[in-house]
């Protein structure tokens, strides 16, 4: 049985995440009311199977791994109740960017641009190049090939470079 | 080390930035760049777009998060069991899209049932326990002294924290508990000064603290004359604000703060061994 004092530090943690655990489910569905939703349910997941995590490394790779696991449940849940229709998860093909993107009316600009983005490239461009985490720890956290990681990360680079001359071009 | 050798420049050019190739690949990729423009060109787009999407992911981190969700989190096993029942029956299903829920039946409500339904809503999914206990019913008006002069800038205490002194000596007389004011500068406060405040009928000490995000937490104190044992902290939530009290002695405290904020019961913690 986990100790009160763990279990209040573990929520406290919990909790001091919350706001890169909510980009990082933005990444992943690309929808502001779809990331809230499994913001929700990974937390309650998390608190549920606390006893689970070991305390090493960063709790941050084990929620977000959670979150991610969760996600794809989701996309599959999805699929069989859409009879099949949907496309695969990491289809770039499969959204419909432009109306993610709508419906996080109350985002600005920047996080459209970031939304509007082919599923799989944010959430690996995130791990990487803004919380810092290797080429490794991203592929076991996303559950995908390091040839993926490398490769998406590239894709999203370009991508990003794309959207600011578009939006340079657009305030000139 | 990856090896990137046989991919695509900007997938090897991609590492290079991150540092994830071996040596031998740097020092080929080095000499790439040294005698090919386009390399270059492409590697400062690749920096562009790294540099740019790190400001934008930043951004994302403005956003609030969902208050009834920190609720929750903090809500768990080890506070009391009215708050552990309050939060285990109002956990979502799954799939349940609640906060829009939420949101819109805070609206509803408040346009349905006025400012009670307002407040009711806005709670998010938790069940006010205020009106419980009898006893602690000026923890009640202790929130709602918090709520209005927490928001006043120039006015934010009656005697300033110049006069800690005049405070301790003023507080302890007319409230009748014999407290020091505690430095809580390690949790990130600052003392602003104190108020006196009346709860139940009875004088209420109020000292003010700020972080350094401008929010304001207060410590209050009253006597309450019933001389029982020292109870142990207990958690109320009411619309923005959270209050964890206690008791000591023939008095009864609360430390108030912003119900987002993960630590208040540790605060509480802090405030009990050095008030």
């Amino acid at each position: 049985m986990r100790q009160a004092a763990e279990m209040k530090d573990f929520r406290q943690d919990l909790v001091s995440l919350l706001p890169k655990l909510r980009r990082f489910a933005m990444t992943l569905t690309r929808d502001v009311n779809d990331a809230d939703d499994l913001l929700q349910e990974v937390c309650e997941r998390a608190i549920t199977r606390s006893h689970l995590w070991n305390g090493e490394g960063r709790l941050a790779s084990w929620v977000y791994a959670m979150t991610r696991n969760l996600w794809v449940d989701e996309i599959r849940k999805r699929k069989v109740r859409g009879g099949g229709d949907m496309t695969d998860f990491f289809d770039p093909a499969e959204l419909n960017v432009e109306a993610a993107a709508e419906k996080a009316v109350y985002v600005n600009q920047l996080h459209r641009m970031i939304l509007s983005m082919p599923e799989g490239l944010a959430s690996v461009f995130l791990l990487v190049n803004v919380e810092g985490y290797s080429y490794r720890e991203a592929a076991e956290i996303l559950a995908i090939p390091i040839g993926t990681v490398m490769s998406r990360l590239s894709t999203a680079r370009l991508r990003l470079a794309a959207m600011l001359s578009e939006d340079a071009e657009r305030r000139a | 080390m990856q090896q990137t050798k046989g991919l695509a420049l900007e997938v090897r050019l991609s590492a290079y930035i991150d540092g994830e190739i071996g040596e031998t690949e740097k020092t080929e990729l080095d000499s790439l760049l040294a005698r090919d423009d386009d390399a270059r060109a492409l590697l400062e787009r690749l920096k562009a777009g790294s540099a740019f999407g790190n400001r934008a992911f930043e951004d994302f981190l403005h956003d609030p998060v969902p208050l009834a969700l920190v609720r929750q989190i903090k809500q768990g096993p080890g506070i009391t069991p009215r708050f552990e029942r309050v939060a285990t029956a109002n956990l979502p299903k799954r799939s349940l899209r609640i906060w829009p829920r939420l949101a819109a039946a805070a609206v509803a409500l408040f346009f349905l049932g006025g400012v009670g339904g307002f407040i009711l809503g806005s709670a998010g999914n938790i069940v006010d326990p205020a009106p419980e206990a009898a006893g602690r019913s000026w923890i009640g008006e202790v929130a709602e002294y918090h709520d209005i002069y927490s928001r006043q800038k120039k006015h934010l205490v009656e005697v300033p924290a110049s006069q800690a002194a005049v405070i301790e000596s003023w507080l302890s007389s007319s409230v009748g508990v014999a407290f020091r004011i505690p430095d809580l500068t390690r949790k990130g406060l600052t003392f602003e000064g104190a108020r006196l405040l009346v709860a139940d009928g009875r004088p209420v000490g109020q000292l003010v603290y700020r972080d350094r995000e401008s929010e304001i937490f207060a410590i209050c104190f009253l006597k309450n004359g019933d001389g029982g044992k020292p109870d142990r902290f207990s958690e109320t939530i009411r619309g923005d604000l959270s209050l964890v009290s206690w008791q000591r002695d023939a008095a009864s405290f609360v430390v108030v703060g912003p119900s987002s904020d993960a630590g208040l019961q540790d605060l509480a913690q802090t405030v009990a061994a050095a008030i």
